[in-house]
């Protein structure tokens, strides 16, 4: 486990990383920063510099503007570099080549003189016994996991993935999920991007969200549980009336209207008792209960009124 | 630079296209021994004139077009001088660069490697250890097939081997470079493969001495890749036979460099 001062270092820091594609910034003035010892989740839309960003940090594609560190050092350290265990969008394998081979491959590259650890990567991913089958006529999470086994090469402190659980099935997704969780027992420092925003709750410490390019909140997982909060929600038929109400009534209730027909309110004790007060003033309502927002929820909203600026 | 350059000749060894590539060179060697053996040899002739590949007007009418020709310039009749072994050579080159840009693979050695000059330089050492195994084992291979087939043509002597070789290996070598470049700019097979043939088989270079010419210009192109082992000496007579390393040592130089820049300048 890493110490509390551990958790106070950065293992990644960005200072306004930019990246431009001709006359189009994929990443804009992104100041990211991941603390030692966490799960970060990377959320972000389809094409809104997930990738870019994290393929800069990894040294695939240079920034146009910006700096990037990790752990206190510039990105271009070799010896921090050996710190980073890499998988950024489709795992990098030589298809005519077995699992064993692609990873003794990336142990030479690393110049790991011991071959035990690319037996002790593959057999915590699963694939020390595929044997003499070649890397094409692996499934696509058995390719996932064998990019999870060359990341893990080298013991590194920090990992990046880029969507790793992509094309795994639900026993391969439970899997990797264990192996990022002891991994993060170990203390090591683990970047996720992904999609499924369910499986990234149950892992991520903190997360941070990217729209269009640009860093739009970086939230732990206990601010996010605060900001997800439950709240009632109710559908009725007039919600100016009935706001109107709930605010002469319950004046310590916090209302948001969603839609044309829904309210959402915070601080609510009792559904029922604003069920009753909107009934006897004869306002219709058609649904009502309490609601735990998720991460997902939270997401799409942030996307919502950030979508609305 | 050497932990990539490990890397490479594990993959090299367990690669199968370095093996096609010099079965292909093999076999184009055992094809053109075969003919001329028919050709030229007493035996052979017997055995064309049988299957009527010659008929006996041609037999005592025809010149040997051995004459004067020894087991080196035979050589390199049936490798340099056409283009066929920078053909050959550089579809393998190409092979080899390729992969690890359509495979991915690039990726894990960049994450690591942030010094792009490591993943040149590598790859530069690697080529000219695959040539200088193909010229050597190529010009075993040819022996043992003049030795097969009657003993064609003379031997040549073993100093005009080393020369020849010598200098051959550096030429090859910067065309091996300048592939390089060409799938690093690209990162395409088909791009690669199209330079392969057109710049080793010496289209490129034929097309561009008929404009040069036209400048009066033209003999510059003998300092180019594919005229250097075309026609670059088979024997040490004069220092002015070494021109040959300088072609070579300044396209490898070049190309390298510009391969490096080039893949500086790209994201992967």
């Amino acid at each position: 486990m890493v110490s509390t001062e551990g958790r106070d270092k950065l293992a990644i820091e960005t200072m306004a990383l930019t990246k431009m594609y001709r006359d189009k910034a994929a990443v804009k003035n992104v100041t990211l920063k991941v603390r030692e010892g966490e799960i970060y989740g990377f959320i972000g839309r389809n094409g809104a510099g997930k990738s870019t960003a994290l393929k800069m940090v990894s040294g695939l594609a240079s920034p146009t503007e910006g700096e990037i560190r990790l752990f206190g050092k510039p990105v271009s350290d070799p010896a921090v570099r050996r710190r980073l265990g890499v998988l950024i969008e489709a795992a990098g394998l030589y298809p005519n080549m077995t699992a064993r081979q692609n990873a003794v491959m990336k142990a030479k590259c690393m110049g790991l003189a011991d071959e035990r650890s690319v037996d002790t990567v593959l057999k915590v991913t699963g694939l020390a016994d595929t044997g003499r089958k070649k890397v094409k006529h692996f499934s696509m999470g058995m390719k996932q996991r064998l990019g999870v086994a060359l990341a893990l090469l080298g013991n590194p402190d920090l990992l990046l993935m880029d969507e790793p659980i992509n094309g795994l099935d639900p026993e391969g997704i439970r899997e990797l999920r264990q192996l990022i969780l002891e991994l993060h027992a170990e203390g090591k420092t683990i970047l996720i991007s992904s999609h499924i925003l369910g499986e990234l709750s149950k892992i991520a410490t903190s997360y941070g969200i990217i729209k269009d390019g640009e860093l739009i909140e970086q939230i732990s997982r206990e601010e996010l549980e605060e900001k997800c909060q439950d709240y009632f929600r109710i559908e009725v038929q007039d919600v100016q009336r009935a706001l109107v109400m709930i605010q002469e009534t319950f004046p310590d209730v916090q209302a948001e209207v969603s839609d044309a027909r829904s309210i959402r309110l915070y601080g609510v004790q009792d559904g029922a008792e604003v069920n009753q007060m909107l009934i006897e003033n004869r306002v219709s309502v058609y649904e009502s209960g309490f609601h735990h927002m998720d991460l997902e929820e939270y997401f799409l909203e942030r996307m919502g009124k950030e979508g609305g600026r | 630079m050497f932990n990539l350059l490990s890397m490479d000749l594990y993959r090299v060894k367990r690669s199968k296209s370095v093996y096609v590539c010099f079965l292909l060179l093999a076999a184009a060697t055992v094809l053109v021994y075969g003919i001329m053996w028919l050709l030229e040899m007493p035996k052979g002739q017997e055995i064309a004139l049988r299957i009527g590949l010659l008929v006996p007007q041609e037999v005592t009418e025809a010149e040997s077009i051995l004459d004067g020709i020894d087991s080196l310039g035979f050589f390199r009749q049936i490798c340099l001088d056409g283009g066929m072994y920078n053909v050959v050579f550089g579809i393998w080159v190409m092979l080899f660069i390729c992969a690890d840009f359509q495979s991915g693979f690039i990726k894990n050695i960049m994450a690591l490697h942030q010094n792009r000059w490591n993943y040149i330089g590598s790859k530069i050492m690697t080529a000219w250890i695959v040539d200088g195994c193909y010229l050597v084992l190529h010009l075993l291979f040819a022996l043992l097939m003049n030795r097969l087939f009657d003993d064609l043509v003379p031997y040549a002597g073993w100093k005009d081997i080393l020369f020849y070789l010598s200098w051959v290996w550096f030429v090859t070598a910067a065309f091996a470079a300048l592939i390089i470049f060409i799938c690093v700019l690209t990162r395409s097979v088909a791009a690669g493969s199209l330079a392969a043939v057109l710049l080793g088989g010496g289209l490129v270079v034929t097309a561009l001495y008929g404009v040069l010419n036209m400048f009066n210009i033209g003999d510059w192109l003998k300092y180019s890749i594919y005229l250097t082992c075309a026609m670059g000496p088979q024997k040490y007579t004069s220092v002015k036979n070494l021109y040959v390393y300088v072609v070579g040592f300044g396209f490898l130089i070049l190309y390298t460099l510009i391969a490096g820049i080039v893949l500086k300048k790209k994201d992967i």
